[in-house]
């Protein structure tokens, strides 16, 4: 029990958290600037915007702070089930010793700002194109889809809508990011040494730092801040965000990127901003708050993904008895043939 | 039910807190004295404690290996014949060549005798056949054969095969004399009901019981002084470096008592990891001596119950289990150094540098992580794939500047060599080597961890757990 409500607690006061009290207030910050310099709406109207009860006292919101608080006791007991960063980490340190043209600490000369600077920016850019590419498999493989679905489920998006996730797909999640840092780490401190390290703001990595500080908070919120259209190839905005969440189909399978739009951009994925105030969001049009249910976020899920795995076992299975059926059908005919060959050349032999 | 259940945990949470805290302490505990129990002796002994036979060993141990590091590189039967002497011993009363007194820390002996004896080496090494080493010899045929080649070697050191002879015999020694006759004897099976019972003599007209002596020898081989835990582990290990001579003279009469006041051997590698803060491998060790010692005297020479016996059992496990640890750290420690030579090797190599010190260095320690790792293969416990990984991974020799390695024996004792592995796949050996020594012997001091770095980075951006839809 302590220890869930020192996660719960953590969450809210550890930098290297989204919802870190600190990132919630800087959001908020800029949710007034952008409510009330760009788009000119007068300081109440902006404050009813930004605290719209409907919104924070939704079906879909009230669900993703359960989810919230449910996944922290998923989290305390799967958490020590998972693989470390540290063992992948050592797993590839050792096989670099394998590669003979690699030697340990061969960059070691070069100065420590520039290592840390590379470590720094390499491992924000792995991670970002890591999610950006497991992002896309959730939408495109069933299986995936199946558990992803949970999160698209929101209706309406608070910054406690990240935790909106099936803990089988927070386990996938892991799994990424102990394989990207385990990369890293190993990669570098391999080639550079003991002079690794990460340049950091209240321990977090800088530019994490500097894209929460930036209102990341706002992604999932329903301040749809846009912005420059130049600028919306590289950073992702609340806005386009906010459009990979909408029904819509030309809004299908966009914008997968958590950080960068470059991606998104570079693998032909990326849609600008529109006017977020006219979009529908969640799975489809007919959506009831049956999706909200504690039953259809933890439960369908894994029934979703038994039955799509039954369906693949079961096609296997009858395309090897098509294949079984051929053969032995082949291997008929050419028997027929070779009694008619044989008893043709006893004819002749007559 | 399970209100009660948690009460009852948490005061065993607090328990062991205060049980490990109290182990950290120092204590004004020591080995002895302990009282005369044995019934009807008439002598005038007023302490049953007797170990000098495991201290004059210790000197022997020390002086072998000083002797090993004094060949001129020529054939020198007359050293061979000196170091044979302190191995196998000698009717003579030997000088004791090291510890020796230096300014500031007087030693009380100067001869072997003046400790104990009539004692030797040879006669206690390890009886099995020692897998590490090339030849399927025994513990004490494989040191006889070390001496014999130390002796011919200039400063103990053969660059033709990287075997550093020094380093070899006191490291291996360590393991199959002290470490063997401790915990796959005295510790295991003198510890058996009918064997050297508590309520006879040890032999007949000993002042010590049968039990009493067993625990007593046990002690001695640990090599820890008496007073070690009324002494912090930095203290300890400067005792055993002769550089705090008011730690070391606990009865205060100007002189270190090589008996009772010397640290040695595994006590002595103990005390140098424990003074890094992460292990308290001697006080555990010493503290469980000193506890089974006075189980036996309490017993006051009547045969143990089966529950005193099984309490014995235990506290002789924690000594086994922490010596074996304590070993395995060092295997640890010198897997790391070697790691650390190669790279400066390879720099070396690459800068046309000169190699000659850098390869000493690493064939020292070479020679320091192969002792040890025979040493942990010399106890009670068959270490099975452990056992086999180390020896392969390690090998019958360092990987020599040409690129080859000693690969074997041939039929005169000589060795034989073949091509070896890359350096970058011998420094992967030690790497495994390390993580071998966490995974099966969960080694915690970690000397010269190669990965440290790796893990502290790691621990730099904070756990992978991310169970969040960006």
């Amino acid at each position: 029990m302590i220890d869930f409500l020192i996660s719960i607690f953590e969450h809210f006061v550890d930098p290297k958290k989204r919802i870190f009290l600190g990132y919630i207030i800087l959001s908020l910050v800029i949710a007034f600037i952008w409510l009330i310099f760009i788009k000119k709406f007068s300081l109440n109207d902006a404050f009813s915007k930004v605290f719209d009860k409907r919104i924070f006292f939704s079906k879909s919101s009230k669900s993703d702070y359960l989810i919230f608080l449910l996944n922290r006791v998923f989290t305390l007991f799967i958490s020590p089930m998972l693989i470390t960063q540290i063992v992948i980490a050592t797993f590839i340190f050792h096989a670099l010793h394998q590669i003979t043209w690699l030697d340990v600490n061969m960059f070691k000369e070069v100065p420590k700002t520039i290592i840390v600077g590379l470590f720094t920016l390499f491992i924000f850019l792995l991670d970002d194109l890591t999610k950006y590419f497991v992002h896309r498999w959730m939408h495109k493989y069933p299986i995936l889809w199946a558990l992803h679905k949970v999160h698209h489920s929101a209706t309406e998006l608070t910054p406690l809508t990240i935790y909106r996730t099936h803990p089988l797909e927070g386990i996938v999640f892991s799994l990424r990011s102990a394989f990207t840092q385990g990369l890293a780490i190993s990669v570098f401190f391999f080639l550079f040494g003991d002079k690794v390290s990460l340049a950091t703001v209240l321990g977090v990595n800088v530019v994490i730092f500097l894209f929460n500080v930036a209102g990341s908070n706002l992604r999932h919120s329903h301040i749809g801040i846009r912005y420059w259209r130049w600028l919306e190839f590289i950073l992702i905005s609340p806005a386009q965000h906010q459009l990979h969440h909408s029904i819509a189909k030309e809004h299908h399978d966009k914008n997968f990127g958590a950080t960068l739009a470059l991606w998104d951009w570079i693998f032909k994925s990326l849609h600008y901003s529109t006017d977020t105030e006219k979009l529908t969001l969640g799975l489809d049009e007919n959506q009831t708050s049956k999706e909200h249910s504690l039953y259809t976020i933890y439960i369908s899920p894994v029934v979703e993904v038994i039955e799509i795995i039954r369906t693949k076992i079961i096609s296997s299975y009858q395309n090897i008895k098509k294949i079984i059926y051929q053969f032995l059908k082949i291997k008929r005919q050419i028997k027929k043939k070779l009694i008619s060959q044989r008893k043709d050349n006893t004819n002749v032999k007559i | 039910m399970t209100m009660k259940k948690s009460k009852l945990t948490t005061l065993a949470v607090i328990f062991a807190s205060c049980s490990a805290l109290a182990s950290q302490a120092i204590s004004d505990t020591t080995y002895g004295p302990f009282p005369i129990t044995v019934k009807g002796y008439t002598g005038t002994k007023t302490n049953s404690v007797s170990y000098t036979g495991q201290m004059a060993r210790h000197v022997l141990h020390d002086s072998l290996k000083k002797l090993a590091g004094t060949g001129t590189g020529e054939a020198n039967p007359a050293l061979e014949a000196e170091m044979m002497a302190y191995f196998s011993g000698s009717k003579k009363n030997k000088a004791i060549i090291a510890p020796v007194s230096k300014d500031g820390f007087k030693l009380k002996q100067t001869l072997v005798n003046s400790i104990s004896s009539g004692k030797n080496l040879s006669g206690k090494s390890y009886k099995g056949v020692v897998n590490g080493w090339p030849g399927q010899m025994t513990g004490a045929e494989v040191l006889e054969h070390m001496i014999k080649k130390a002796a011919s070697a200039k400063g103990g050191f053969d660059p033709n095969t990287g075997y550093n002879y020094p380093q070899l015999i006191s490291k291996f020694a360590m393991g199959a004399v002290f470490y063997n006759q401790a915990v796959d004897n005295y510790l295991d099976e003198k510890l058996g009901a009918d064997n050297k019972p508590n309520a006879k003599p040890y032999k007949d007209g000993a002042y010590y019981s049968g039990k009493e002596h067993v625990w007593d020898e046990g002690f001695g081989y640990w090599g820890a002084a008496a007073n070690a835990l009324n002494l912090s582990a930095k203290e300890n290990y400067e005792v055993a470096k002769m550089k705090n001579f008011t730690a070391a003279d606990f009865n205060n009469d100007g002189e270190v008592d090589l008996k009772t006041e010397m640290t040695f051997a595994h006590a002595y590698y103990a005390s140098s990891y424990d003074k890094g803060g992460k292990t308290n491998y001697l006080h555990t060790v010493t503290k469980a001596f000193v506890d089974g010692r006075e189980l036996i005297s309490a017993a006051n020479s009547k045969n143990l119950t089966d529950a005193q016996r099984d309490q014995l059992v235990g506290y002789a496990a924690v000594i086994s289990s922490n010596w074996e640890k304590v070993i395995a750290e060092s295997v640890f420690k010198y897997a790391g150094s070697v790691y650390k030579d190669i790279g400066k090797l390879e720099g070396l190599l690459d800068s046309n540098g000169d190699t000659t010190k850098a390869f000493a260095n690493y064939c020292k320690h070479w020679g320091e992580l192969k002792g040890f790792s025979m040493a942990i293969q010399s106890g009670k416990n068959n270490l099975g794939e452990t056992a086999v990984k180390m020896n392969r991974m390690i090998g019958f020799g360092p990987v020599l500047l040409n690129a080859s390695q000693v690969t074997g024996i041939n039929s005169s004792g000589e060795f034989l060599k073949d091509e070896a592995l890359s350096w970058g796949e011998y420094k992967l050996h030690m790497l495994k080597i390390q993580k071998l020594m966490i995974d099966a012997f969960g080694v915690e001091a970690r000397a010269n961890d190669q990965t440290e770095g790796l893990a502290a980075l790691a621990a730099s951006l904070g756990t992978s757990e991310s169970a969040e839809n960006d």
